[in-house]
């Protein structure tokens, strides 16, 4: 077993990562040692991201170690960006994270001076295991006497990139400087984002609720500017302890209304598992609209007309919001025609336009049942043969005695979307549909899954769904 | 927004005008009348200024919003039924703005209640008059709610099925609520916002958590306050102990043998329904009725198709194994 990481009085006391866990044990006999824990890291720092947000919107996780802050232009709430790093290290140092940081021109190069312990400027100091190529790329560098960064910038770059390949050169160039990379933030950039400071951190949930709904209203006003509503709605609240709650609103359609927000908000905290704990009060609200579209001003009528399908929309979003987007569903037909794959169940929230549904030709009766099983289930059927019509079946411990039948309407399976389907015997298994109806006048929908003899011995039967 | 509101709001601004002592003021000079010192006053200028409006939309053909051309009654077009559902109203059928209670006789005919439920939504937001299939297709769609363990046990909702029932499935919005507390809250919410066609929550159970004489009391004035018809659909209830609600009628729907096709083939849905509770009028009544899908319309099963099955009794054989003679032969 080896090290992976080493705490401060660890790495004091000469152990770090990469040493063998015996030869650590050798050195200090009452080494405590954890298993390590890949997804705790990934969490610790995914939420030390969240955190980090109070200085800058976009942040960017860089598993599995580091953070990458793009601070151009948001210093100027503290003396200037070294004294910004100060404070993040000051926090993580309060929160009993050890940080070294370094500030850079282009992400690569500031990862790799926080990763050698260096500060602005030095890179030509680093070492050429800074360029993260693999590690005979590296002895070979080593080999031909280049050991620093600045070595190798010195060099004419067409000969090291016919010597290692243009992934060294690139490299290169984006620890020197010469080229920036874009960055992915752990979430997008808001279109509009208002949020308030506070000196002294509110500690009651009430007023940054309301302080919330003022945000909203300053939002919704420069939403109106541009002639738009939103859509998605997300509010941060930060914690002075470095904890971080975060809301998210989603509306079935456009909207600046205040009143709507409220009532959106409302729900959403009531819905909220573990509710809303201030602790020792938050020193920074944020709300942004992440997602707008246009909302044109309406026209109410004179007489004082309803607005129907924005109450049918509002009502939507706030079931949605209660009970979550996944629970408030439309029906979209599918294109396929085995039964249980001809709809789609998307959330209403942001479900298309309507499209119309096929309908059966006048006279006949129901052909597909209104209550469907997914999965079917299984029941014992007795046929006078075998590929014959329903005779009796047992369902739920219950015998039916099948009186009227119709069928069969025979459903191939989807033999284009399996592996080598289009050979005999390797296309699935077709089911042969009956309609049936039991003395006591219900109707059920059967089918047999396999054709007897040619695809299965012993076909299964299933009820598949129940006719009104 | 009730016709009564609208005409206090053309209350207010005329009463603005006055104070303005604008040109239009004058011209109203009967309420030149301070209403606040004359308080006998007040009715008397509302339901004058009512009838100008009601002369004025008339003549301009407005539709205004209370009135959108939706009869208060629904009926199932079957006119025994509806005749025997009269009561006390003056139109035939059954109120709109109500709550109504299905229940299922049996479980297994829990997909005949839900259809009966859905066809009476269907009926109520297209009644005779106005069956047009283009009007109003999106616009009232019906609020389905049904627990969603519930659903997963006994079969959900197909839109398909529902294609061949005659209702547009792009006009149901589904909801699959956690447990029953969850399903009555978004019913009540449903039931609130006039932009729905019916509210339709099916709640399992001899006893669901969270329906009692309070939770349908607020459905039911929340119904007959924004006139949309609200459905309590009941499944595995006690037959024998119903629990008390403030539904305007309560009935029994069972799945009932249909008139076969050619071919012995299962014919067209057919249900059983016993009405058991009547706000206004007689209870007992039973029928058995059949869905006219192309003409959106219940029909009464004819009685010279209600031949029993042939196989509902079972036949006899022409030795009986059991007779003492056969045994001795």
């Amino acid at each position: 077993m080896v090290i992976m990481a080493a705490d401060r009085q660890a790495v004091s006391l000469g152990l770090g990562p990469g040493m063998k866990l015996a030869d650590a044990r050798a050195r200090v006999p009452d080494l405590l040692a954890f298993d390590h824990d890949q997804l705790a890291d990934a969490d610790l720092l995914s939420r030390l991201a969240e955190a980090c947000e109070r200085y800058t919107p976009m942040v960017a996780v860089e598993p599995p170690d580091a953070l990458i802050l793009d601070i151009s232009g948001a210093a100027h709430f503290y003396a200037g960006e070294t004294a910004l790093a100060q404070d993040a290290e000051d926090r993580l140092d309060t929160a009993g994270h050890g940080a070294s940081w370094a500030l850079a021109g282009t992400p690569d190069a500031a990862l790799a001076l926080a990763r050698h312990g260096l500060k602005e400027g030095a890179e030509a100091q680093l070492p050429v295991t800074a360029l993260t190529m693999d590690d005979k790329i590296h002895q070979a560098l080593e080999r031909a006497g280049l050991y620093h960064i600045g070595d190798l910038a010195e060099r004419p770059r067409a000969n090291l990139a016919a010597r290692f390949g243009t992934e060294l050169s690139l490299r290169l160039d984006r620890i020197l400087g010469i080229e920036d990379r874009p960055i992915d933030p752990i979430r997008k950039m808001g279109n509009v984002v208002t949020e308030r400071r506070f000196a002294e951190p509110l500690t009651h949930i009430d007023s940054a609720l309301a302080c919330l709904s003022e945000l909203f209203a300053e939002a919704s006003e420069r939403l109106n500017e541009r002639g738009q509503g939103a859509r998605m709605i997300r509010m941060l609240l930060f914690r002075c302890d470095g904890d971080v709650a975060r809301l998210g609103l989603e509306t079935g359609a456009p909207t600046r209304d205040a009143a709507l927000f409220q009532r959106l908000l409302r729900e959403r905290i009531e819905a909220l598992n573990d509710a809303l704990n201030p602790g020792f009060g938050y020193d920074l609200i944020r709300l942004s609209i992440v997602a707008a579209e246009g909302l044109a001003p309406q026209q109410l009528r004179l007489e004082g007309g309803e607005d129907r399908q924005g109450d049918a929309i509002a009502l939507v979003s706030q079931i949605s919001t209660r009970l979550g987007r996944e629970r408030v569903q439309k029906f979209v037909p599918a294109d396929s025609h085995i039964p249980e794959q001809g709809l789609l169940a998307l959330p209403a929230l942001n479900a298309p336009a309507p499209v119309a549904w096929q309908m059966q030709p006048s006279g006949d009766p129901p052909m597909r049942p209104l209550h469907m099983f997914d999965p079917p289930q299984r029941v014992q059927v007795i046929a006078e043969v075998p590929d014959g019509p329903p005779h009796r079946f047992t369902w739920r411990r219950k015998t039916h005695q099948v009186i009227r039948y119709e069928g069969p309407e025979r459903i191939a399976s989807e033999w284009w979307q399996r592996a080598d389907g289009q050979q005999p015997g390797q296309g699935g298994l077709t089911r042969d549909y009956y309609r049936v109806e039991d003395a006591r006048g219900r109707r059920y929908w059967l089918f047999r899954h396999g054709l007897y003899g040619e695809e299965k011995a012993n076909p299964d039967w299933y009820v598949h769904g129940l006719f009104a | 927004m009730s016709p009564l509101d609208q005409i206090l709001f053309f209350y207010k601004l005329e009463q603005t005008m006055n104070n303005n002592d604008s040109d239009i003021g004058q011209a109203c000079k009967p309420s030149m009348v301070d209403p606040a010192a004359l308080p006998g006053a007040v009715p008397a200028k509302a339901s004058v200024l009512r009838a100008r409006l009601a002369k004025i939309l008339a003549v301009s053909g407005v539709r205004t919003a209370a009135d959108d051309g939706l009869p208060s009654h629904f009926s199932f077009g079957v006119e025994r039924v509806d005749a025997a559902l009269r009561g006390n109203a003056e139109a035939d059928g059954l109120p709109r703005g109500a709550l109504h209670e299905l229940h299922a006789a049996d479980k297994s005919d829990r997909t005949s209640a839900a259809a009966i439920a859905l066809l009476m939504a269907q009926r109520c937001r297209f009644p005779d008059r106005i069956l047009d299939p283009a009007a109003g297709q999106s616009e009232h769609p019906i609020l389905w709610i049904s627990e969603s363990g519930e659903a997963r046990r006994q079969g959900r909702l197909y839109p398909p099925g529902l294609a061949e029932l005659g209702i547009d499935p792009s006009a149901i919005v589904h909801v699959d609520a956690p447990d029953s507390i969850a399903a009555l809250r978004a019913a009540a919410d449903g039931v609130r916002c006039s932009a729905m066609g019916a509210v339709i929550v099916e709640l399992a159970g001899k006893k669901p958590r969270g329906l009692d004489l309070t939770a349908t009391r607020r459905l039911s004035l929340s119904s007959q306050k924004s006139g949309i018809l609200s459905l309590l659909l009941r499944s595995g209830s006690d037959p024998e102990n119903p629990l008390p609600t403030a539904a305007f009628s309560r009935w029994q729907v069972a799945a009932a043998p249909s008139v076969a096709l050619a071919g012995n083939a299962p014919g067209h849905s057919a249900f059983d329904i016993t009405l058991l509770r009547h706000r206004s009028g007689l209870y007992g009544l039973s029928a058995r009725l059949e869905w006219n899908r192309d003409d959106q319309v219940f029909r009464e099963q004819q009685s010279e198709q209600r031949t029993p099955h042939p196989g509902a009794v079972p036949a006899l054989a022409a030795v009986r194994a059991d007779h003492p003679g056969a045994r001795a032969a």
